[in-house]
């Protein structure tokens, strides 16, 4: 499994770095500074995962999922949002975009080998 | 001259009065005259008669009648005789002083005997009293004497006229009197009359002058005094209502003084919405002089402050909202109406005079509002990335401590033991307290846009059990904790309400949260009814209280009770206004009962009907 995160913030890639391979599953984890960068890699490294934050220079995580719905379907991908953004309003705008799951910063480790290890566990079931 | 009406009078008395004397007096007097003049006349007739009889006795018997002609002839002399003539025994006439001849009415009376005293008219002469006098008891003759009647009633007149003559100086001299009387009486009323038309014209100024000291003086006396005091009332009065005006005039301006400056605009409009009064502010805000807006309806200044005025117009309280202002500018609007106080005189719709509308520019408000809101997210937003980095590399720390360090140590060395074992509470409290942080910028961020109404609200038809369920489960971790109970307590069969879920198991958690903090011992019960057209949720603990004074002030924003520095609760002091808040959003109250040391119990209500008074808001926030 491939599972690619997008924040501006190192620290937060390195963290989810850390708790991914603390989970010692042999999941990858690929980064990507903005949604510019992230488009680049859904297309060349086709993800299962994406940890999507909101807030970013040169291309917003809505403005992303904007280009994607244009996209042909990315089947085996999935976005989730990991925003600092907590409000409501984003959430609608989130679930607007056909997303499912909504991570407000700051987040629970737990929630987040939860989350994780969910995907991991659906994965092997496809 | 003119006349008085008064001396008109007196002389038509007085001519009357003097009719009736003088009816009186000549009838009278007349009668009485004449009777006494007839009976003068007959006596005097009588002896002249009978002095001639006597005399003439021997005369006759001589049948001398010159010497008798010559005799009576001498009679004629005295006053009143007309005539005299002798008969003799045979009724022929001797001698007799008729001139030229004797008439032939007394030829002919003559033939029998004349009664004593008789009346005799001799056509074309006169009448007279004819008296008869036997001579020598009529064996001789008769002497006949006639006294002239006429010359009775001539000097019957002449007295009568002296008589009248005398009556009539008498009217002349009593009406020149009463003329002068009436006079006398009537000038000084006639200057009364004039005086007091004077004073009726209210020219207390004018003078009169009368001295006498008869009644008229009393009069014209009490007349002035009464004047001179009716001028001091009137003085007083025009003093007094000069002064109430000028002290109306002086309120009115004072008024229009106040409202002409005011900062806000001020619009009023009558019962149809038609714009009577505003104030300059009023044109300034809607860019309009005020000639132009005086007279015309509502509407014609936009569409949101005719809503406005027409929904006061139906409404006993105040009506605010938000309108939109030439020039994409922003107001704040508050309508009331105004009513007649009396309105039983008039029952034209109820004695509603209008609505007094207030409008204030608040574009500048609403955009430091929007700035504000846009500062408190950001910094909320650059709070949480470094908060995020924070607890998760602590959390991994902990994790990789507890799971690898752990094990690896050597247990035997109490040195060691007591160090993890700080070490593992240090994580603990760094934990926590991010925790703290976080929940802080929560709070502040959702009171921000609670303030500025930029909250996006999921109004839906919801079930209160599943609220405080919810809320509860939550919360049960913790009430275990600390070892207190927790009931709950739900009417059976509660109707649904519009609202917004997640916002109100906000509210009852920190409601919950509050009770299980300021409780030490006892329990706490949720509580949750139909009450009117409310659904009504209380929190009841048994926790410390809160004293009286700090009943109100803890539903205001970072207030907390007691001494902020020395005994610093737990918390934020945002709690209950973002729940104030949020049930107000539901057109609902937010209350509290409490007695210190016995425990509160924190109220809301949520109306069955919600007026939605906030509406879902589709303004998007992200930015
Ligand atoms: N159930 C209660 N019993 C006693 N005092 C209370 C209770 N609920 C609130 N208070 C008082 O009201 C204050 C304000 O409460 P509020 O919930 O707004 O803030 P907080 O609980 O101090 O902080 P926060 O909820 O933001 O974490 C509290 O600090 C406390 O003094
Ligand atoms: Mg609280």
């Amino acid at each position: 499994m491939k599972i690619l995160i997008v924040d501006d913030e190192p620290l937060i890639r390195e963290l989810v770095v850390q708790i991914v391979d603390d989970l010692d599953m042999g999941i990858e984890v690929i980064e990507a500074e903005n949604g510019l960068e992230a488009l680049d890699k859904i297309r060349t490294e086709t993800p299962d995962l994406v940890l999507l934050d909101i807030m970013m220079p040169k291309m917003s995580g809505f403005d992303l999922c904007r280009i994607l719905q244009t996209e042909p379907p990315h089947w085996k991908m999935d976005i989730v949002i990991l925003s600092a953004k907590g409000q409501e309003a984003d959430k609608q705008i989130a679930k607007a975009l056909g997303i499912k799951k909504y991570i407000t910063k700051p987040f629970k480790i737990e929630e987040m080998i939860e989350l994780i290890k969910g995907y991991a566990v659906n994965r092997e079931l496809l | 001259m003119k006349l008085s009406k008064l001396f008109k009078k007196t002389l038509f008395g007085i001519i009357i009065l003097f009719i009736i004397v003088f009816i009186t007096i000549i009838v009278f007097s007349g009668w009485y005259l004449y009777g006494n003049l007839e009976d003068e006349y007959k006596s005097k007739g009588t002896a002249i008669a009978k002095s001639i009889a006597s005399s003439s006795a021997e005369t006759i018997l001589n049948l001398d009648s010159a010497t008798v002609q010559a005799m009576i002839d001498q009679f004629l002399e005295i006053e009143g005789v007309s005539y005299v003539f002798v008969v003799d025994s045979n009724m022929e006439i001797i001698s007799h002083t008729f001139i030229p001849q004797i008439p032939p009415i007394i030829k002919e009376k003559t033939k029998e005997k004349l009664p004593e005293i008789s009346d005799i008219n001799i056509e074309g002469v006169g009448r007279f009293l004819n008296i008869v006098a036997p001579i020598t008891e009529g064996a001789i003759g008769y002497v006949n004497v006639g006294m002239n009647k006429d010359s009775i009633t001539k000097r019957m007149w002449v007295v009568l006229i002296n008589q009248i003559i005398v009556l009539v100086s008498i009217f002349f001299v009593s009406v020149v009197l009463a003329y002068i009387m009436v006079n006398k009486i009537s000038q000084p009323l006639n200057k009364l009359i004039v005086y007091s038309e004077k004073l009726l014209a209210h020219d207390f100024t004018a003078k009169i002058d009368i001295k006498s000291e008869d009644e008229i003086g009393l009069l014209a006396k009490t007349m002035k005094s009464m004047a001179e005091n009716t001028y001091e009332v009137f003085d007083r009065y025009e003093y007094a209502l000069k002064d109430a005006v000028m002290e109306l005039q002086d309120t009115l301006s004072y008024l229009t003084t106040i409202i002409d400056n005011m900062a806000d605009g001020l619009i009023v409009v009558d019962k149809d919405g038609v714009i009577n009064h505003l104030n300059p502010a009023a044109s300034q805000i809607f860019g309009k002089p005020e000639f132009e807006m005086i007279g015309k309806d509502i509407f014609t200044l936009g569409k949101d402050i005719e809503i406005l005025a027409r929904n006061s117009l139906l409404s006993d309280k105040v009506i605010s909202s938000e309108i939109h202002l030439p020039n994409n500018r922003l107001g704040l609007a508050s309508a009331k109406k105004i009513e007649k106080e009396n309105f039983a005189d008039d029952s034209d719709a109820r004695g509603l005079l209008g609505s007094v509308i207030l409008i204030r520019d608040i574009t500048k408000e609403k955009e430091i509002d929007r700035l504000k809101t846009e500062f408190i997210t950001t910094v909320s937003h650059e709070l949480r990335t470094p908060l995020t980095s924070i607890l998760g590399f602590v959390e991994i720390a902990k994790k990789k401590f507890n799971d690898v360090i752990i094990p690896a140590l050597n247990m035997d060395d109490s040195k060691i033991v007591k160090a993890s074992g700080t070490i593992n509470r240090n994580f603990g409290i760094i934990l926590s307290e991010g925790e703290r942080i976080t929940s802080l910028i929560n709070d502040i961020l959702d009171m921000s846009k609670l303030e500025s109404g930029k909250v996006t609200w999921n109004f839906d038809y919801i079930h209160i059990d599943d609220v405080i369920t919810t809320a509860h489960k939550a919360m049960s971790s913790l009430f275990e904790k600390k070892s207190i109970p927790c009931f709950i307590n739900i009417q059976l069969g509660l109707p649904t309400v519009r609202a917004d879920r997640e916002r109100l198991i906000q509210v009852v958690i920190n409601l919950l949260s509050n009770a299980l903090k300021f409780t030490d011992k006892g329990r706490i019960v949720c509580n949750a009814e139909l009450a009117g057209d409310d659904i009504v949720v209380s929190v009841k603990d048994e926790g410390i209280g809160i004293p009286k004074e700090e009943q109100e002030t803890i539903f205001e924003k970072f207030r907390q009770v007691g001494d902020m520095i020395t005994n610093k609760p737990k918390g934020t002091g945002l709690g209950l206004p973002i729940s104030k808040k949020i049930v107000e959003a539901h057109g609902g109250k937010m209350w509290v009962e409490s007695e210190v040391g016995k425990g509160s119990t924190f109220y809301f209500s949520i109306p069955l009907t919600t007026k939605n008074t906030v509406g879902s808001q589709d303004e998007d926030t992200n930015s």
